[in-house]
């Protein structure tokens, strides 16, 4: 590990290219099938899959890399390099004081739920081994400074388990799943052994399983339709983090961390604000409800503060109670580059949120815990 | 009603502070009468909401429910646990519930048992603040209302140490619920509780940023009478992880109350950004047992994102926290989180609640649980989250 600036940022996303697809997969088998950017009569391009267009603000997500946060990029010539171009993000990265980032995608889903909604599992297969393949041979061969981290089919199991071995075997450090997979086509409650083995599979090849914020839309408040363009983004970004709390909640009472305590779950773009608040309460109720009394070997602080992390990039509130989160399960990041990110900027971000906070502790909430968990 | 015979009522606004706490969620039982003694039975029969006794499916037992519009409600006959002898058991016939629990003069005597001067109302057994929406009958769901906000309304007169707060009608026109609320105050309710996006939960009645409901805004205002929200205010089920068939009881509530604070943490950036605070800078908004360590979160992302997109140029002028610590105020009851953070979330804004007599109250030993959450906490911020606040917000002092 070479850190120069002090800071592994845990949650960014990498915008794919036209040619992600395009190039990877068989055009005589899927045709117009394949993700691909397309044009409109007024020349404003967008993402389309399996023929219905993607719902991305525009045909890139870039917001934080252009001039106004409010405004979507339409064509891809208007798109930021520094959103797409490997070297071109490391100088971004160096100008924001950023030494590591760890991916996410962006047409694939933020939380890479994309995929999962297509009816056809080979073809969800396809597109899914496309991105991980590019991300390895675009991004990872660029600089080990950026951090893969796979998508997966979510059904058949087994498609899941194997692509996950095989994209570890590639060079994936993290594995992104999605919180809800019940929304996205018809498989069995996440809760159910069924998906034993994939978490089994996370815990025996060290790779975090990696929910982020957004990759549920059906537990989110949907922005009212009074509201403009601008004002609905800023309301869907503030929803995103607030829905991680249900599945949080979820995840500690499924039994899930019991079965596999070596499993590491990272709740991207989470914020920190109602983290202390939601590992004290799960307590609370836990207790309140006599759950002690059906085999549970932890609370739900513990099975926390042993396998989960909630990332912050902006705000005060989660580091000042760092000591109910716990210090270990805190990870920064910046978001790079959803509106919400604070490029370019960060620094200034940490040094407000870390005032006055004991330097080894800062260590570990800015890359320590970072370093650790993905083995950096 | 007999039993309110000879109550001592002081007419006062003032209200005297003799222990030190003020619930700002508490739940107040209806006695088994309180419908029947006050719809007209020719109107409405069998549907008026009452205890009837029916055969528990799984025992055997001849138990008591309660019937609304002809429909056994779900549950036990009273939600009051914290007034049980045994503190895991619900009331299953009528007489078991204790008279703390529904009387208003024997349960003044609970309270101060449990160092408690007043409390803010809510329902209890079988209501909700929309139960009566269920009907689809808007002249039903009118003199369900009334009975209710008369029947609570009529606990104030018993003690001004109870605040009562209203509950509206969601599927009549917008006239109706300000007669409602206007009938309400006049009886001497001093808030009003409902939905937290009246068009999510209920089928045919408008979202919470519909100008439907600019006049209600309106009307609470000039009214001086808060808007309480309580628990997921109605939105429980629809922000959450469809739950899991395999969950036992206790896992089922444990996630389906464990992940209460993602709605006002959701709900309160709703208000924040439609522009109500700022139309409306004098109406008041209080969140019930959602606990208040989360609104940390609100606070910083909303500000954030109003930073980030530039929200001032979208007609929300006010900073979100700036909004917040001028019109909305939170509960604690156990956390140790909300008070770390109470300077952030704004000491002139944190309420203290007992919750009872439902399960998780702090009854009886609510000293106890606030010397503990609050220790270290200077006099003066304490006294402020225990009643000064509260007595503010609903016009007490």
């Amino acid at each position: 590990m070479n850190l120069k600036y002090g800071l592994i940022s845990v949650d960014d996303h990498v915008q794919e290219t036209p040619d992600v697809w395009t190039s990877r997969l068989s055009k005589s088998k899927w045709g117009d099938r394949i993700p691909h950017v397309e044009s409109d009569s007024n020349g404003a391009e967008r993402w389309v899959v399996d023929g219905k267009p993607v719902d991305l603000p525009g045909v890139a997500i870039a917001h934080a890399a252009l001039s106004d946060r409010g405004c979507n990029t339409g064509r891809w010539d208007e798109v930021p390099e520094s959103v797409y171009v490997p070297a071109e993000r490391l100088k971004a990265m160096d100008a924001d004081g950023v030494d590591y980032s760890v991916l996410y995608p962006s047409v694939a889903g933020t939380g890479g739920e994309m995929f999962g909604r297509l009816a056809d599992p080979e073809l969800e297969l396809a597109c899914v081994q496309a991105y991980n393949d590019w991300l390895i041979d675009e991004w990872a061969a660029a600089s080990d400074r950026f951090v893969p981290q796979c998508i997966v089919p979510i059904s058949p199991i087994e498609a899941t388990v194997a692509e996950i071995r095989r994209a570890v075997g590639l060079g994936h450090r993290g594995v992104i799943y999605p919180a809800n997979p019940m929304e996205l086509r018809e498989v069995p409650h996440v809760n159910e052994p069924d998906y034993d083995p994939v978490w089994s599979t996370c815990e025996e090849l060290g790779v975090p399983l990696c929910i982020h914020a957004g990759s549920s839309t059906s537990i989110q408040v949907s922005a009212p339709s009074a509201f403009s363009p601008r004002l609905a983004a800023a309301f869907s970004s503030i929803t995103r983090q607030a829905s991680q709390i249900s599945v949080l909640v979820h995840l500690l009472i499924s039994r899930i961390l019991l079965r596999h305590p070596n499993l590491k779950v990272v709740f991207g773009e989470s914020s920190l604000g109602w983290g202390a608040y939601q590992v004290e309460f799960a307590d609370q109720q836990f207790n309140e409800d006599g759950l002690y009394l059906e085999g549970y070997d932890l609370k739900p602080s513990e099975m926390f503060r042993r396998q989960c992390y909630l990332t912050g990039w902006y705000g005060t509130a989660g580091v000042q109670t760092r000591g109910i989160i716990g210090i270990e399960n805190i990870l920064w990041s910046t978001s790079f580059p959803l509106a919400t990110s604070s490029w370019p900027t960060t620094r200034q971000y940490v040094e407000r949120a870390f005032e006055g906070v004991p330097e080894d502790e800062k260590n570990l909430m800015l890359w320590g815990n970072a370093a650790k968990l993905y083995k950096v | 009603m007999l039993a309110l015979e000879g109550a001592r009522s002081s007419g006062a606004l003032i209200m005297e502070i003799k222990h030190g706490m003020f619930s700002c969620d508490s739940h107040a039982q209806l006695d088994r009468y309180a419908f029947t003694s006050r719809m007209s039975e020719a109107k409405w029969g069998d549907r008026i909401p009452q205890v009837v006794e029916v055969e528990d499916k799984g025992s055997g037992e001849l138990v008591h429910k309660w019937r609304v519009d002809g429909k056994i409600s779900f549950g036990g006959v009273v939600n009051c646990p914290a007034v049980m002898h045994d503190r895991r058991y619900y009331p299953k016939r009528w007489e078991e519930v204790p008279l703390k629990a529904y009387d208003p003069l024997e349960r003044l005597e609970a309270l101060d048992e449990d160092g408690v001067d007043g409390e803010v109302l809510f329902p209890n057994t079988p209501v909700q603040n929309f139960s009566f929406a269920g009907s689809r009958d808007p002249d039903y769901e009118i003199a369900c209302v009334e009975a209710y906000n008369d029947a609570l309304g009529d606990w104030r007169r018993a003690s001004d140490r109870y605040v009562p707060l209203a509950i509206i009608p969601y599927i009549n026109p917008i006239e109706k619920v300000l007669e409602q609320v206007r009938r309400a105050v006049d009886h001497g309710h001093r808030g009003i509780t409902m939905l937290a996006d009246p068009g999510v939960s209920i089928k045919g009645s408008q979202p919470l940023n519909d100008p439907f409901w600019e006049p209600l805004w309106a009307t609470c205002q000039e009214l001086d009478i808060p808007i309480n929200w309580h628990g997921s205010a109605g939105m429980a089920s629809e922000l959450s992880v469809p739950d899991w068939e395999k969950y036992t009881t206790r896992q089922h509530h444990t996630v389906s109350t464990g992940r209460l604070a993602a709605t006002p943490a959701q709900m309160i950036p709703n208000l924040m950004l439609s522009g109500i605070l700022d139309r409306y800078p004098r109406l008041n908004w209080a969140c019930a047992e959602t606990g208040m360590g989360w609104m940390a979160y609100v606070l910083e992302a909303c500000d954030h994102e109003w930073e980030r997109h530039h929200l001032w140029t979208e007609g929300i002028l006010t900073r979100p926290s700036e909004a917040f610590r001028r019109q909305i105020y939170v509960d604690f009851w156990f956390e140790r989180s909300g008070i770390e953070l109470r300077h952030f979330i704004g000491i002139d804004n944190i309420m203290w609640e007992s919750d009872y007599p439902h399960i998780t109250s702090t009854y009886p030993r609510s000293k106890e649980a606030v010397q503990r959450t609050t220790a270290g906490v200077p006099e003066d911020e304490k006294k402020k989250m225990l009643y000064q606040n509260a007595l503010r917000l609903y016009n007490l002092s």
